[in-house]
């Protein structure tokens, strides 16, 4: 009889801990926008690009008006910059209101904030429109960023993929391989190059042509220091050591961004520009920055692909705030309003099965850019090695071409 | 000055000064022997410097850094002696004169962004020439800026540097009684470069040794001209350092703050060396000072200095011609001498960004200039104290210590600074950023007024304060009225020298106020030339306007003066 109350009481507290756990996720997301009201986020996030930056003002008009939230864009020349922002605030101690509310990051900047416990969290998981419009299973790096997992640690905000740019009317057969390339490359010299490591374009670069190079792929998903690292990469510098002969500039310099390089491309400096952002050809051209014969491509073995995020630093005194931004971003009219292409045509992380039916109409109605690729035409996205390569090859690479 | 406590007054202003300083290099030399808490590194060891000395990149870029930041001063002194030798005196010199302090001005970024726009394989002048004279319908894989020799960064820093060198050049002429010296010279027959050669410049060089070593340390140490138009690969040590205080990999840091340590060793090196040089230049050409000769073959190194010169500062004038084409451009593509479409829709996207920019550098730059003059006259008024006193030309310390900032590199005490200005809870703050700028202009502008207002013939204000005692009263419309000219020009420097700082608005600020200096070279990357161009242009416009009223107000302010006053008097009688 004991023993029969004590298991029913331990089955009753159960049953309540799961209602109770039930109903405070909607309680607590009730706080969390009660707490978020009038508080300022500072949205730390790269502000080279125009038109993103016009996307995160109109956001912010949003979640103004719909949740009392100001949101203040932090223009980043690096993402980094934010990261040793929280970094130094740890080390003066600062460890309540903080500079920074919300970054806008992935890769490697995410690993270096969460393995310093720099982050606030979990949290992504518990976000109402997460909840409803994220499937997991979708794309493996929603839950993996480059190798690191998430563990709710940052919300997903965009999923971006390499494309080429190129002029139809200077050429009519682009390169579709890494290989494809240097043959181009010798025979027009000086029309080929890629985005300067570390900038991310040109460490994404040099991840693709490893993928391509190397004979050891399954290798990439591993820690690059628990893997013989020389042997894996020596095709990759065999191949940029031939490369950058015939390269732009005689590989001496390198465009420091997908803009420069689109600048390039306008200029007829260079034949082909790279760019994460896949509907960037088009919006380019809107604004009168490349000719209207310039279209996209993927290489036909597929291009890499990534997940971009929303973390908040753990010093943070708006979580609340930038939550409630991290959950509207999730929202499908702030994702719909993203893929639009004259206005960022950045991917949609929501699952479109988990879409209402009016929301799946709005996403099939949207307009496509002269230059972007649909969905289908992107083809296959090719995973991010483990976060660890970035640092590796971008090391080894200033080692072998910056001095 | 009637001020009773100047002397305390200065002595508070030298050690808040010092404070910053002295926290921001404890900041870079603790992590330099890996001491940095926050990592959990507690332990002194030289890991940190074994790490840099294994980096192939820190000696590439140690040595660019010395080829750029040894080259550039040489040649900017070069060309600046010979400009000033060639035009001293003559009618049309003032013109080139006026022509000089737009240039001096112009924050670095503007300029070099503008040189980008010229000079690159697909830059205008090699438009300007295609296809029918070169050939090229498509831009020629040439490296003409950006190359790895550090070519256009010398050519970016020399025609930043030697404005400024000649400005101040011309403000000792009559110290060392130029005209004087030239007329007697040219009396006894000796051709005008000899002069200069044999008599003058010996006699300049000591007046000008500090601002030459400013712009020594500047050439060694600046970061957002080489981000612009410096090699990448490798890139100046103090970019180097950025990126590897900027590294995700946080452990960078350590290395990073004894790289830093390594820069400001480098600046003393570099100076005595300058120094020795020059010590042994004088002594050898000694005897050929002196030897009678009228003329002589090395003046004909002043005339090619006269040509280049000129060449450099045409360069920089066409880069600045660019910059607001570009902003009401819609296409310009290669090889069109001129846009091919116009539209006033950069200007209009930029404008609310404009505002608010303009409306940051304008704040800070007013304020900081502002308190800057202010110090400087409390300071100067002790130096005057104390000079007409028996321990006449001793220099005060604070002589020396405001220049500790400019001498320094920024990189190797801003960053040490900024977790100081964390404890304080003053990150990201305005006062921060106005704090730190303040640093950076207050030695310009001091610099600027010392000579005039030490030179400043006292017996006036006493005078009138004989005639009626009203210390305060006498001091405003007496002195700082008859000093009006001096007072502008060093506000109008000031102002300058605030509009172009770009890594203290950074870290002070932590971007969350961004200036136009900040974005232009945060968009200078990115290539987007339109905006980039209105960007410049905008950074560029309000330090010529206030050199220009600088230059316009005192001669006319008289007049205005009297013209109001009439009003008033009429309308109140």
């Amino acid at each position: 009889m004991k023993k029969s109350l004590l298991a029913a009481s331990i089955a009753a507290t159960f049953a309540f801990t799961s209602l109770s756990t039930q109903a405070s996720t909607t309680e607590t997301w009730q706080d969390t926008l009660q707490q978020a009201k009038g508080q300022t986020v500072y949205f730390n996030a790269w502000g080279g690009a125009d038109n993103i930056n016009d996307y995160i003002q109109w956001a912010a008009d949003r979640v103004k008006e719909e949740y009392d939230v100001t949101l203040k864009q932090v223009k980043l020349t690096d993402t980094s910059d934010a990261v040793n922002r929280v970094l130094a605030e740890k080390a003066a101690g600062k460890n309540t209101n903080g500079s920074i509310d919300l970054i806008w990051l992935n890769g490697e900047n995410f690993r270096a904030m969460k393995d310093n416990n720099l982050l606030f969290g979990p949290f992504s998981q518990s976000l109402p429109n997460y909840i409803t419009y994220v499937d997991e299973n979708a794309r493996q790096s929603l839950t993996q960023d480059f190798g690191t997992p998430v563990d709710s640690m940052e919300s997903p905000w965009g999923m971006a993929q390499v494309i080429f740019m190129y002029d139809t009317a200077t050429l009519s057969n682009p390169p579709k391989s890494i290989a494809d390339l240097l043959t181009y490359a010798k025979a027009h010299p000086g029309r080929i190059t890629y985005p300067e490591p570390p900038q991310f374009l040109g460490s994404t670069f040099l991840k693709q042509a490893l993928y391509e190079l190397t004979p050891y792929r399954k290798a990439l998903s591993q820690p690059a220091d628990s893997v013989d690292f020389d042997k894996i990469t020596a095709p990759l510098w065999a191949y940029l050591d031939q490369l950058h002969k015939v390269a732009w500039r005689n590989g001496q310099t390198f465009p420091s961004s997908s803009e420069e390089m689109m600048r390039l491309l306008d200029d007829q400096e260079i034949d082909v520009a790279l760019s994460f952002d896949i509907s960037a050809a088009s919006v380019q051209i809107d604004k009168g920055n490349l000719p209207d014969t310039v279209r996209s491509y993927v290489f036909t073995n597929g291009t890499i692909g990534n997940t971009h995020f929303l973390a908040i630093p753990y010093n943070s005194g708006a979580t609340a705030g930038a939550q409630v931004v991290a959950n509207f971003m999730l929202s499908p009219e702030a994702q719909i309003k993203k893929q639009t292409p004259t206005i960022w045509g950045d991917l949609s992380v929501l699952s479109y099965a988990k879409l209402p039916a009016a929301e799946q109409a709005k996403f099939d109605a949207l307009p496509r850019g002269i230059a972007t690729l649909s969905i289908e035409e992107l083809g296959q996205t090719l995973p991010e090695p483990h976060s660890s390569w970035v640092g590796a090859l971008e090391s080894e690479w200033r080692k072998r071409y910056a001095q | 000055m009637p001020l009773k406590h100047a002397k305390w007054i200065t002595g508070i202003i030298s050690l808040l000064l010092v404070f910053p300083i002295a926290i921001g290099l404890i900041g870079t030399l603790l992590p330099a022997f890996a001491y940095f808490p926050p990592l959990g590194e507690y332990d002194l060891s030289f890991s940190p410097w074994r790490d840099l000395f294994t980096q192939g990149e820190f000696y590439a870029s140690l040595k660019l850094t010395l080829v750029t930041g040894i080259a550039a001063p040489l040649l900017a002194l070069w060309f600046a002696l010979s400009l000033l030798a060639w035009g001293y005196q003559r009618p049309f010199f003032r013109k080139v004169e006026v022509l000089l302090s737009p240039i001096l001005a112009i924050p670095h970024a503007a300029i070099a962004i503008g040189l980008l726009f010229l000079l690159s394989p697909s830059g205008w002048l090699v438009r300007l020439f295609s296809p029918w004279l070169t050939g090229f319908d498509r831009p020629p894989n040439w490296i003409s800026v950006q190359d790895p020799y550090g070519v256009s960064l010398i050519l970016a820093l020399v025609i930043k540097e030697m404005p400024y060198l000649l400005f101040v050049m011309l403000a000792t002429m009559k110290s060392i009684k130029a005209r004087e010296s030239l007329q007697v010279g040219q009396a006894l027959g000796y051709s005008r470069f000899t002069l200069w050669r044999k008599v003058l410049i010996p006699q300049l060089y000591p007046i000008i040794r500090l601002p030459i070593f400013i712009v020594i340390a500047f050439s060694l140490t600046v970061v957002d001209l080489a981000l612009v138009i410096g090699p990448n690969t490798p890139s100046t040590l103090a970019v180097t350092l950025l990126r590897w205080f900027n590294d995700p990999d946080l452990s960078m840091r350590l290395m990073a703050s004894a790289g830093a340590v390594t820069l400001m060793l480098v600046i003393v090196v570099v100076l005595a060396g300058w120094e020795l040089s020059h010590l042994l230049f004088s002594r050898l050409t000694r005897a050929e000072r002196s030897n009678g000769k009228r003329f002589g073959l090395t003046d004909s190194v002043l005339k090619l200095g006269v040509f280049l010169g000129m060449f450099a500062l045409l360069n920089a004038f066409v880069a600045l011609a660019l910059l607001p084409i570009w902003s009401l451009t819609r296409r310009w593509r290669f090889p069109d001498a001129l846009p091919s479409q116009w539209t006033w829709d950069n200007i209009d996207r930029a404008t609310p960004l404009l505002m608010e920019l303009t409306s940051n550098t304008l704040t800070i730059a007013l304020v900081a200039t502002i308190m800057a003059c202010t110090i400087s006259l409390v300071m100067l008024e002790t130096k005057r104290h104390n000079t007409t006193g028996a321990n006449s030309s001793k220099p005060h310390v604070f002589d020396w210590l405001i220049y500790v900032p400019i001498l320094l590199p920024q990189i190797g005490f801003l960053f040490g600074l900024h977790v100081l200005l964390i404890y304080s809870n003053l990150n990201g703050d305005l006062c921060a950023i106005i704090a730190l700028h303040l640093m950076y202009v207050l030695p310009y502008v001091y610099l600027t007024l010392k000579g005039p207002y030490l030179a400043y013939e006292e017996e006036y204000l006493l005078q009138a304060n004989r005639l009626n005692h009203r210390p305060w009263r006498n001091y405003v419309l007496v002195k700082i009225a008859m000093l009006k000219p001096a007072i502008l020009t060093a506000f109008a420097i000031g102002f300058s020298v605030s509009i172009a700082q770009y890594l203290p608005t950074l870290i002070a600020g932590e971007g969350r106020y961004s200036t136009l200096t900040t974005e232009a070279v945060a968009q200078a990357a990115s290539g987007d030339r339109k905006q980039v161009g209105s960007m410049a242009m905008l950074q560029a416009f309000f330090p010529i306007m206030v050199f220009w009223l600088a230059q316009f107000i005192p001669p006319r302010w008289t007049r205005w003066r009297l013209v109001l006053k009439n009003l008033f008097s009429r309308r109140n009688t």
